[in-house]
């Protein structure tokens, strides 16, 4: 059996894990553009802070690849799938034949339609050539702006910060992480980034980048500007972009795998063609809170859809039964948060329970629907918060323990007590 | 493989386990020492209700915390089937995902400076973890899930999971 893996991160290293536990003899593949060993995409932060180096980015060790004998074509981007031939086109034009493909080709920087985006300087933080690319940049650089105020753009805005650059975070939302915070959650984060130096500008969408005037060049100088809505111009040598990611599906366009805004794939992450399947950022799934299908951009689903595509891949049917699509964790100074599932609730129709202590940079939301919990913000002490994802993710009725739980006195304890 | 159970109707709730547990984590070994060197038990006893639960790491066989580590350092040792952060190439960045995948809330985050998240490691090297040793009340056991105790394993992640 031939096995072939486009992309080289969470996704596809744990499919080739997975394929190797239960097809010793098989032949895997894996196809990367990238020309090195897999590394960690939510370590680049820490790379450009300069806490680590490339190499403490690694993944898995060096010898995995040899050791789970798996064949390498890294540095050459795939470009086409034949799904009638079964084989994967090269850039190069060179060809790989597959029995059965997994397309775990994860996701780009999307940048929104501004002018001047285009320009030098001007960069997303995806990939490890985006943050070597950055940090090129910051040895000239004094000044930093970073457009969208989501995880990547505040892990940039704190790591270049840490690197004892100004950084300005320019975001359109009212408020901070908008997609994962309510306002109270993100003004604790807010604030304690404040008070070590970062600025923030709420609220304000930016009309263009405008590049250094010919009169700033004959100075030597090679500042950019940022002009904002409100005609407001702030001045910076880096500019990060991070208002949105985009799957990387090129290469299945025009093919009869199914396309929406990712791939789309069955239960068993198999697409709409035989034999390939998808995981990771590229593939849609049905988020279990939710209902909705779509993307999920975040490391531990991509890992989990990469282990139950490779199950299917290797003739062991295994279910994909929903994740949480939307959890994250973050710390970027001092106080922790985690948010999950639906955290500002569309409509009156929800319970909604919360215990604020700004000065304490303690905050504790859940909302519920029926007694069942379909979100969650901890800032601050986020202790359990696995217990109560498990909750959610089991819809079990939390009448009895959401008191508890908004308090911060819950564990799994008590349901271990309910079944002894 | 052993593994460490709990027979909850013997625990009284004496926390010598998780005392022994930062003793054998400690740089001394000793109790007091654990406690001067701010090192945290890795095995919480909780009360529930009016009942003490201890709540430690299953060392699960698919583990969530091990798909939820963005560095690699969260594995299962196939040999083993310990679940840590430690003792590889690949070292833990206090992320907090592991803390967020855990159902059993059996993770928790190193008190101090450095962001480290915090779990048994089933204590390699020793023939019996530390806590089991140490509990008086034979509530704590290292022994291959057997038929008993997996019946009752089965109804516990029937509860969550």
């Amino acid at each position: 059996m031939r096995y072939v893996i486009i992309g080289n991160s969470a996704a596809g290293i744990k499919a080739a894990e997975t394929l190797r536990k239960l097809d010793r003899g098989g032949l895997i593949t894996i196809i990367s553009d990238e020309p090195g060993p897999a590394y960690s995409r939510c370590l680049l932060p820490a790379f450009l802070a300069g806490m680590r180096n490339e190499d403490e980015l690694r993944i898995r060790p060096e010898n995995f690849y040899q050791r789970n004998l798996v064949d390498t074509v890294f540095g050459k981007k795939a470009v086409k799938v034949e799904t009638g031939r079964k084989q994967v086109v090269l850039a190069d034009d060179s060809r790989v034949e597959y029995d059965k493909l997994l397309i775990a080709t994860g996701s780009s920087t999307a940048f929104p339609p501004v002018e001047g985006l285009a320009g030098p300087g001007v960069l997303g933080l995806r990939n490890l050539a985006d943050a070597r690319e950055i940090l090129e940049y910051r040895r000239k650089a004094r000044r930093v702006v970073v457009i969208g105020a989501g995880f990547i753009g505040m892990e940039a805005a704190y790591a270049l910060y840490r690197r004892g650059l100004e950084v300005t975070v320019v975001e359109k939302m009212p408020h901070i992480l908008p997609l994962q915070l309510d306002r109270p959650a993100a003004e604790i984060i807010q604030r304690d980034m404040q008070a070590e130096g970062v600025r923030f500008i709420l609220g304000a969408g930016v009309r263009e980048v405008a590049g250094p005037s010919l009169w700033t060049r004959l100075f030597g100088k090679t500042g950019r500007g940022v002009i904002l809505d409100n005609g407001d111009r702030l001045k910076a040598e880096i500019v990060i972009v991070a208002t949105g990611i985009k799957p990387n599906v090129d290469l299945v366009r025009d093919t009869e795998i199914k396309l929406n805004w990712g791939i789309v794939v069955d239960q068993y992450m198999q697409t709409a063609v035989p034999d390939v399947y998808a995981a990771g950022d590229v593939a849609e799934t049905e988020d279990i809170i939710t209902g909705i299908v779509c993307v999920s951009p975040i490391w531990p689903n991509a890992v989990t859809q990469g282990a139950i595509a490779a199950c299917n891949m290797a003739g062991r049917p295994r279910l994909y039964t929903g994740l949480i699509g939307m959890q994250n964790a973050v710390e970027f100074r001092d106080v922790p948060a985690i948010a999950m599932g639906i955290t500002q609730p569309p409509d009156g129709s929800y319970e909604v329970l919360a215990l604020h202590r700004p000065e304490r940079n303690l905050y504790r939301k859940l909302v519920l629907k029926d007694d069942v919990i379909v979100g969650m913000i901890l800032v601050g002490d986020i202790g359990q918060a696995g217990v109560i994802a498990a909750l959610m993710r089991k819809k079990a009725n939390a009448r009895k323990f959401k008191e508890r739980i908004l308090k911060g006195e819950f564990h799994h304890g008590y349901l271990q007590r309910a079944v002894s | 493989m052993k593994e460490i159970m709990v027979h909850l109707d013997r625990c009284n709730g004496c926390l010598t386990c998780s005392l022994a547990c930062a003793a054998a984590h400690s740089s001394s070994g000793t109790i007091v020492g654990a406690m001067l060197e701010g090192i945290p038990g890795r095995i919480f006893v909780q009360a529930a209700g009016s009942r003490p639960v201890p709540i430690l790491c299953r060392h699960c066989e698919d583990a969530p915390c091990v798909d939820a580590c963005m560095t690699g350092a969260m594995q299962k040792d196939p040999g083993t089937g310990l679940v840590s952060n430690e003792g590889r190439e690949q070292t833990c960045v206090g992320c907090w995902m592991c803390i967020m995948a855990c159902p059993y809330g059996a993770i928790i985050q190193k008190p101090g400076e450095k962001k480290l998240a915090l779990k048994c490691d089933g204590c390699p090297g020793r023939e019996i973890p530390a806590c089991v040793a140490a509990c008086p009340n034979n509530a704590l056991v290292y022994e291959e899930a057997d038929a008993f105790s997996e019946e009752r394993r089965r109804k516990a992640a029937s509860t969550l999971v």
